[in-house]
């Protein structure tokens, strides 16, 4: 048998090129995971409102985003919106878009969540105590509904990063459709480089996002 | 919208359906029992085999599918392991689901406060006793809803295998756009076809959410 | 409290839907740029493969390389603007032109009669028709070799997989998103045989040992060409003349021989290359 397709990564740019791709993966991730955490706690806010018609909404937008693969958003955002509205976006923005209409939605769930699982009774021992609605949101409800939401939304960030990799697909070049190419130019000389290339490539998944979800379970632990 | 490339593009998108149903499912049901596996092994504290099931739901749950079906389908033959595509499908599921049920067991497990083994067993049941009728009943309740969404999820995630050339219902209308370029008609059939599929399980999810819910002390 | 949160989300939504009705129509018919907005820009996107060797794909430097690519490069200095390259797959040719996503298409674009329905082709630059490849222990020598449970590999949106289904809908296929999938599949025995533009099988049975063109040629003989958006007269017909202008110095025969050559040898290079936009031979059904 011939090499595993491992020297290949070193010919040329190679490697660097694949880690650029990795870092047009991770960029998309880090810009939509922004957007999404401030949209999201938004979300999450109108989400415990009282009024049945903006829940009602909510609840249809974040079973929409459940449903719906990110790759069909992906395909409706980059090409249906053309079709349909004319509007010509990048890629990137497309990809944007999606993991950000995804992100505030999965975002607005898990505030939702940290703010409902606050006991009413704290709610109203501060009440009782004398504070003002507000004094108990910014001292009581606040601070423990931060602490459970920040390993969660580390977790989010890991789950995007993951997700990008879908965006090969609407043509950005990333890490895997770089690997692809490297395997492609080389064809001839190492016919196994897939192997050693897509080894490579679930290997820089792995350590990126592998000590993210480990500090968001450290934390998740410390606050809990 | 032409009313008629929609009808007869129906029985290819039911094809497609039915396929990523089957592959579905197959990729659920070995979840399960991997996830159950694992969670075995980690209750029982088998020495080797508890840090296998750390490192495979460490390395599956920290890398995307579609690099993990590259590797499966098109890295293993290079080293002499070869697999059909819908093997490698309905396996790449199992794999990436066991890891993420795994999880769900485990905080499952966490959520039973340890005084309730305690109790049973001072009441003079026995371990297996314990296990069946205090621990895993409740076990299933607080992990039901998460089950669900991990069903959801790796029903969700079977649109990435075109790459390994399984005609699944996004890639049916991927080819069908390349072929025909009737963008507008093969997008809406794919989300309807996705809600056909996913909606019952989506809201089933949601019911089984609220009534664990009313379960709980002091919400 | 509870009244005016919704009377504002209705008056979002309403904004929202005015303000989509308002401009869509506008921009609507926009989806190309004329000639002179490409010069004007600067930059001219072109769609090209990125894994298709020798004829769109990508080297260790990370610089596009190929037959189609050394046209593209031509066609960007004669604009006197920037290329800027986009990676596309088989079965996204048309929507990068129909939602104006490129300018142009060079990516081995097969001119049919379907597809010149939804984009304008420009002159043709090269000759192509169907092949089959397949290894050579077990060599496909007529489409009646495929056995009823063989798989045969296409690519999801070529003229291969129309052709077959069209023609042949009782073979199997075993569709791919991209070229770089396909041929590894192909390579580690996902299928009997692999179905593609006959030059493109050609070049994987030279480059690869061990495989064989049992089927050098089926179906129509078709040509390649340069595509734009459907409507874009400007861009179209600068093309045009560039190409034509282009065969007085024999271009695409330097083309040939600069990224062609080392795989194909001398031998198919009047067979391949189409001068000047002029067919020569028997013309295509596709006009």
């Amino acid at each position: 048998m011939q090499s595993l397709g491992i020297d290949v990564l070193f010919k040329g740019s190679n490697f660097l090129r694949l880690l650029g791709g990795l870092w047009t993966a991770v960029r998309i991730s880090l810009i939509s995971v922004a957007i999404s955490i401030v949209l999201g706690i938004l979300a999450g806010m109108l989400m415990t409102s009282r009024s049945t018609f903006v829940k009602a909404l909510l609840r249809v937008y974040l079973e929409i985003v459940r449903i719906m693969p990110q790759m069909v958003l992906l395909f409706i955002v980059y090409f249906g919106t053309t079709r349909v509205f004319g509007w010509n976006l990048e890629a990137e923005t497309a990809a944007i878009i999606v993991f950000t209409f995804w992100g505030t939605a999965e975002m607005g769930d898990l505030v939702r969540g940290a703010l409902i699982s606050i006991p009413r009774i704290q709610y109203e021992s501060a009440a009782a105590l004398g504070m003002s609605e507000t004094a108990a949101f910014r001292y009581v409800i606040l601070p423990q509904t931060v602490r459970r939401l920040i390993p969660l939304s580390i977790n989010l960030i890991t789950r995007m990063i993951k997700t990008t990799s879908l965006v090969m697909m609407i043509g950005i070049v990333e890490v895997l459709k770089v690997g692809q190419q490297i395997i492609e130019a080389n064809r001839k000389t190492s016919p196994n480089a897939a192997f050693g290339v897509f080894a490579v490539v679930f290997l820089m998944y792995f350590l990126i996002c592998w000590p993210v979800s480990r500090l968001a379970a450290w934390l998740e632990k410390r606050w809990a | 919208m032409d009313m008629n490339v929609i009808l007869s593009y129906i029985p290819l998108y039911r094809d497609a359906l039915l396929l990523t149903l089957r592959i579905g499912w197959q990729g659920v049901f070995w979840a399960l029992v991997i996830g159950l596996g694992c969670t075995l092994i980690r209750q029982l504290h088998i020495p080797v085999l508890q840090g296998v099931v750390t490192v495979y739901v460490e390395l599956l749950r920290n890398t995307p599918l579609l690099v993990q079906l590259f590797f499966l389908y098109f890295a293993l033959p290079k080293i002499g392991v070869r697999i059909s595509a819908e093997v490698c499908g309905s396996l790449g599921l199992g794999l990436l689901g066991g890891a993420y049920m795994a999880e769900t067991f485990r905080s499952g497990l966490d959520n039973i406060a340890p005084v309730q083994e305690e109790s049973a067993l001072s009441l003079g049941m026995s371990r297996f006793q314990t296990f069946r009728y205090v621990i895993f009943p409740q076990a299933a309740a607080s992990s039901m809803p998460g089950i669900v969404a991990n069903v959801v999820f790796l029903l969700k995630e079977t649109s990435v295998f075109s790459v390994i050339s399984l005609m699944d219902l996004m890639f049916t209308a991927k080819d069908l756009i390349g072929m025909y370029a009737k963008t507008i008609e093969c997008l809406t059939l794919l989300v309807v076809f996705y809600l056909i599929m996913l909606l019952p399980v989506s809201l089933l999810g949601t019911v089984l959410e609220r009534r664990l819910r009313y379960a709980e002390f002091g919400n | 409290m509870k009244k005016i949160r919704k009377n504002t989300v209705i008056a979002v939504l309403t904004a929202l839907g005015l303000g989509t009705a308002l401009v869509s129509p506008v921009f609507a018919d926009e989806n190309f740029r004329t000639l002179d907005e490409i010069k004007e820009s600067g930059t001219v996107n072109i769609g090209v493969f990125s894994d298709k060797s020798p004829f769109g794909y990508v080297d260790e430097n990370g610089e596009y390389q190929g037959y189609d690519v050394y046209l593209a490069e031509r066609l960007g200095e004669d604009l006197g603007v920037e290329i800027n390259y986009v990676s596309t797959e088989a079965a996204n040719r048309i929507e990068y032109l129909q939602t104006g996503k490129v300018d142009i298409i060079l990516a081995n674009f097969t001119v049919t009669p379907e597809r010149a329905e939804e984009v304008d082709f420009a002159l043709p630059y090269m000759n192509v028709a169907l092949g089959v490849v397949s290894p050579e222990d077990a060599v496909i020598e007529s489409l009646d070799d495929i056995g009823e449970d063989d798989q045969v590999i296409v690519i999801s949106g070529t003229t291969a997989e129309t052709y077959l289904v069209k023609n042949n809908p009782e073979i199997k296929l075993q569709k791919y998103d991209a070229y770089a999938e396909a041929k590894t599949a192909f390579e580690n025995g996902n299928g009997v045989a692999w179905a593609n533009d006959n030059t493109e099988v050609i070049a994987f049975s030279i480059e690869n040992e061990g495989y064989v063109v049992g089927i050098p040629s089926l179906g129509s003989a078709d040509t390649i060409a340069p595509a734009v958006t459907k409507g874009n007269e400007t861009l179209l017909n600068w093309l045009n003349d560039e190409i034509v202008s282009l065969g007085e110095e024999n271009f695409f025969h330097a083309d040939y021989e600069a990224t062609l050559l080392d795989t194909y040898g001398a031998d198919y290079e009047d067979t391949l290359v189409i001068e000047g936009g002029a067919v020569s031979g028997s013309e295509t059904e596709a006009e």
